[in-house]
């Protein structure tokens, strides 16, 4: 199993075409919005012009007086209906806060772009004209923008019930950091901020929720990755049990966290179903898209060195805006920020202090990296700024601290464990595919031409396949293989796909392990009345956990396909030879559609040695998962640490702070590469995040809280002249916990191409002695940067 | 009671080669006009300000972004939206079998500004430098691939579709 070989029978390694890519290129992929029903509705929604207001009252009357709007529902008339949006992680499960999440406000607002009331209407048109008709009569607030401000004893709480704006505070801390750092021969400071900037896939996010009169129950279409968890929070949220609600999830245009629920519009749109008795859609627009925030996070990075460049201590007091509350998983990615420290480190004295507070801003969602990437960047950035002032290659300063290959499994100072690295080997693979040594003489001649040359390295481990106690973040998911009496195959997975390959990977499992042909399977997925309980896509875990448990219950199928085979043939069963559809036993053979058909025909006879029908359900629940606290009270939430390292090749325009990236290496450790192609997409797909998130993608406000990016004219994503050559290697060290090793891949990238992007400036500027990290790395920034530097140092030489 | 009646436009377009007479609002989009009413789903809404391309059409040969295209300004013209880049027996056009093969796409939402994008570069350039593609695809937003796979899908289309010319 595992063949990389091309010629090999085995599909496993191969980098064959999707099965589900047909869809796509020639248009008839049926994405959520693509679906209509009968009577179909339109809903449009009143979003709040204010970051913090009350309600004193809202007027409907001249909405309702338009022809062909059905219903409009404000927040006072919602919460008859329906209760409150459970969260996806409670922030009570870590020593947090809970907020009240409606679905539409009720008494007052606390950010930009909270629903406030919703019209539903027989015309998209209608509906957004009719939402313009509605009063809203507010008392305008001061709002807390500022999570520095929003700290302070006598701001007034975003949540009103609230004494304060923290949702929860967490010491992440090992050893003794105090006495390291008072011995330490250098502490250096970096004050890393990471802005805000978020997902956005192209198709934005859409339900369409039908009333189904028959059997009084609700089917929601939906842009979703997590279809069973989301059935939990509906059947809370609109007082229905989980069996009266059904959630289909069909072909996904990029998720990337976004798609994870308790948004407010998927409890709108069911209860507005069900209270006109029609199917009611909404469509997310772009400015909508981008109200959903991420990842804002300023760190105060304390490294005690020596001299030699070995780190014995790591401090980290951050603060991440998370905005306000919202159910969705988002704002718990502050806590991944920190439980991730010290990355890929053997750094042991830690004191690290999470403060995750809530503004008047609109509130995150979870956004690829799930927080791992701001570690990365936090101490990326700060260790580039270390090897600077101690005159050590950044090269050289990461090999010497990073935990090395025969240290694992690794218990982390904060209670993780890592299953499986090999941190400095990944990164000189990245450093000899870019040719890191010559680049640095490349630098050197171009600087004497007056051009500015940068070389960057970045490194991120990834923790993949989360498993939170006590949430419907689950570290197992289900599979059924099940085989017609005709022979061909389905798989009906518990794990979803974003658009990114996994139903293909699932089946080339399924394939070598039943022994059938790659064209002979569907994989069926996103259904909660057709598919296994399973827990969607997140955590970089579909493959993992939908692979590995699809391998198991193709083992106990084909097992069954042997034994009648056998019989058959009436051979021994352990002279059977199964693999691409045909099964053979010396010189006898007989084709897979006889047994298949024999297995449900013949169950009195010749069958009878296996229990019918072709079928089998499987678990895979990976190990290293511990949720039994440690004797300091840590657990730890993942089975697999994927990683990878960079090297970003960048050139700054001195004159006007324009940054060109011209080549990207990365070495990505993944585990095994079941599609190579499908998970070089993966990385290169997370480097275009890390690209945009480092060099133009930003969220931004005014002082009174009104978001200014609203458009992908303020919101500026890569485009294709953007993203250089990607020089990519894949360095392959198992996981032994999972199925054939693997790792997870998808989130690796974002933090460590960021990184490495950074650094690559800052290395090109440092003949100016430029240290910019205050992202993103816009023109205007880096441009005064540089034009700061010379007015501080107009005599420095130009080395 | 508030009624939004507006008047009404006439328009006649040929989609895909079969001719629509169509009665239509002033005010509605070519994508919306295309997905609502005539049913080409295939053509997506990714921003409706002309910025992503997952709207992308050809109108007269030509790329263009029907979110931003009222359509009440058609009449008379050909358009071909992605459901027509394949033939009726639903058989894939060498370039469409290019981004398939190569794994040009991840979750394809993209699609139709890539297709036609690429399309509209090999007819005028057979033979693109990596450059050339970029700049050809530049008016269209890929958030999945970083652009590497597509720049492979589109050389392997070019190597393609001469090869089916020849």
């Amino acid at each position: 199993m595992g063949n990389n070989d091309e010629n090999s029978d085995l599909y496993v390694g191969k980098s064959v075409r999707t099965l589900e890519g047909k869809g796509p290129v020639s248009g008839r992929a049926k994405y959520t919005s693509d679906f209509n029903f009968d009577g179909q509705l339109y809903a449009h929604i009143l979003r709040s012009p204010h970051a913090s207001a009350d309600i004193k009252s809202i007027d409907t009357s001249a909405a309702e007086k338009i022809s062909g709007v059905v219903k409009v529902l404000t927040g006072e008339e919602a919460a008859k209906y329906i209760d409150p949006i459970p969260h996806y992680i409670d922030p009570t499960g870590l020593g947090g806060k809970v907020a009240t999440i409606r679905c539409l406000a009720l008494d007052y607002v606390w950010c930009y772009g909270q629903p406030v009331a919703v019209v539903v209407a027989e015309e998209k048109r209608i509906a957004q004209y009719a939402v313009s008709k509605i009063n809203v009569d507010y008392d305008i607030k001061d709002p807390v923008i500022d999570p520095a401000l929003a700290l302070r004893e006598d701001a007034k709480p975003v949540v009103r019930d609230w004494d304060s704006n923290l949702i929860t505070q967490l010491p992440f801390s090992n050893g003794d950091p105090e006495k390291a750092i008072s011995s330490a021969d250098e502490v250096i400071q970096t004050e890393v901020k990471v802005h805000r900037f978020s997902t956005q896939p192209i198709e934005t996010r859409c339900y369409n929720a039908v009333w189904e009169a028959e059997t009084e129950s609700i089917t929601l279409y939906g842009t979703v990755q997590n279809p069973h968890p989301l059935r939990n929070v509906l059947s809370k949220v609109l007082r229905m049990p989980e069996n009266k609600i059904r959630i289909h999830a069909p072909t996904i245009g990029g998720a990337f966290g976004l798609k994870m629920h308790g948004h407010p519009e998927e409890g709108l749109m069911c209860i507005l179903s069900k209270l006109t008795r029609r199917p009611v859609k909404w469509v997310e627009s772009r400015e909508e898209c981008l109200l959903v925030g991420a990842r804002e996070q300023v760190h105060n990075v304390e490294l005690a060195v020596k001299k030699d460049g070995t780190i014995t201590a790591l401090r980290d007091n951050f603060v991440a805006n998370t905005g306000a509350p919202s159910a969705t998983p988002g704002w718990a990615m502050s806590f991944l920020t920190g439980l991730t420290m010290p990355g890929p480190y053997a750094v042991r004295n830690l004191d690290v202090l999470l403060s995750a507070v809530v503004t008047n801003k609109p509130g995150w969602n979870a956004s690829r990296g799930y927080g791992k990437e701001v570690t990365a960047m936090a101490l990326e950035i700060s260790i580039d700024n270390a090897a600077r002032q101690l005159g050590i290659d950044p090269l050289e300063m990461r090999c010497k601290n990073f935990i090395k290959s025969d240290q694992f499994p690794y218990d982390s100072p904060t209670g993780l464990i890592y299953d499986s690295g090999d941190y400095s080997g990944v990164l000189m693979k990245a450093a000899k595919a870019i040719d890191y040594e010559g680049w640095k003489v490349k630098q050197k001649e171009a600087l004497k031409e007056g051009r500015y040359i940068g070389i960057g390295i970045g490194f991120e481990l990834t923790p993949e396949g989360g498993a939170v106690p006590g949430t419907l973040v689950a570290g197992y998911d289900t599979s059924s293989v099940k085989v017609g009496p005709d022979g061909s195959v389905r798989v009906l997975t518990g794990v979803t796909s974003p658009g990114s390959g996994n139903p293909t990977g699932i089946a080339q499992i399924v394939a070598d392990e039943l022994g059938v042909k790659l064209d002979t399977i569907e994989v069926i997925q996103g259904d909660t009345t057709t598919c296994p309980y399973g827990f969607g896509n997140a955590s970089g875990r579909s493959t993992i956990v939908g692979g590995g448990s699809a391998a198991k219950a193709a083992k106990k199928v084909r097992e069954k396909i042997i034994k009648v085979a056998a019989a058959l043939m009436e051979v021994d069963e352990k002279t059977v030879n199964l693999i691409q559809g045909n099964i053979t036993s010396g010189d006898k053979s007989i084709s897979l559609e006889e047994v298949c058909y024999a297995v449900y025909t013949r169950a009195y006879d010749v069958a009878s040695v296996v229990e019918p029908p072709l079928e089998s359900t499987a678990t895979f629940k990976p190990g290293l998962i511990r949720h039994t606290p440690d004797e300091n009270g840590r657990i730890n939430p993942y089975p697999s640490y994927s990683n990878a390292g960079f090297i970003a090749i960048t050139e700054v325009d001195i004159e006007t702070g324009q940054t060109k990236l011209l080549k990207i290496s990365v070495a990505h450790d993944c585990g095994k590469a079941i599609n190579p192609i499908l998970v070089e997409g993966q990385a290169n797909g997370a480097i275009s995040f890390g690209i945009g998130g480092s060099m133009s993608e930003n969220i931004v406000f005014d002082e009174n809280g009104r978001q200014l990016t609203n458009n992908f004219m303020d919101y500026v994503m890569p485009r294709a002249h953007d993203v250089p050559e990607i020089l990519q290697s894949h360095h392959d060290s198992p996981n032994p916990v999972t199925y054939m090793g693997l790792k997870g891949a998808g989130e690796a990238g974002v933090g460590g191409s960021a990184s490495a992007i950074v650094n690559s400036v800052n290395n090109a500027l440092s003949p100016f002695g430029v240290l910019i990290t205050d992202l993103p790395l816009t023109a205007p920034r880096v441009w005064a940067a540089i034009q700061l530097a010379r007015k501080n140092q107009p005599q420095r030489k130009v080395a | 009671m508030e009624d939004l009646l507006e008047d009404t436009v006439l328009i006649q377009l040929r989609i895909n080669g079969k001719y629509h007479e169509l009665e239509i609002s002033p005010s509605v989009s070519l994508l919306d006009l295309l997905r609502d009413e005539l049913n080409f789903k295939g053509t997506h809404m990714g921003c409706m300000t002309g910025h992503c391309g997952a709207c992308t059409v050809m109108i007269n040969g030509k790329t263009a972004k029907s979110c931003i295209t009222l359509a009440s300004t058609l009449s008379n013209v050909d358009i071909t939206t992605i459901e027509g880049l394949s033939d009726e027996e639903g058989n894939l056009s060498p370039l469409q079998e290019s981004f398939w093969n190569t794994a040009g796409f991840q979750c394809g939402y993209c699609a139709p500004g890539m297709l036609f994008l690429t399309k509209e570069l090999l007819e005028d350039n057979p033979n693109p430098t990596d450059d050339e593609i970029k700049t050809a695809l530049e008016g269209t937003l890929c958030r999945c691939t970083g652009y590497q796979s597509l720049i492979r899908a589109v050389k392997d289309a070019a190597e393609n579709i001469s090869a089916s010319k020849s």
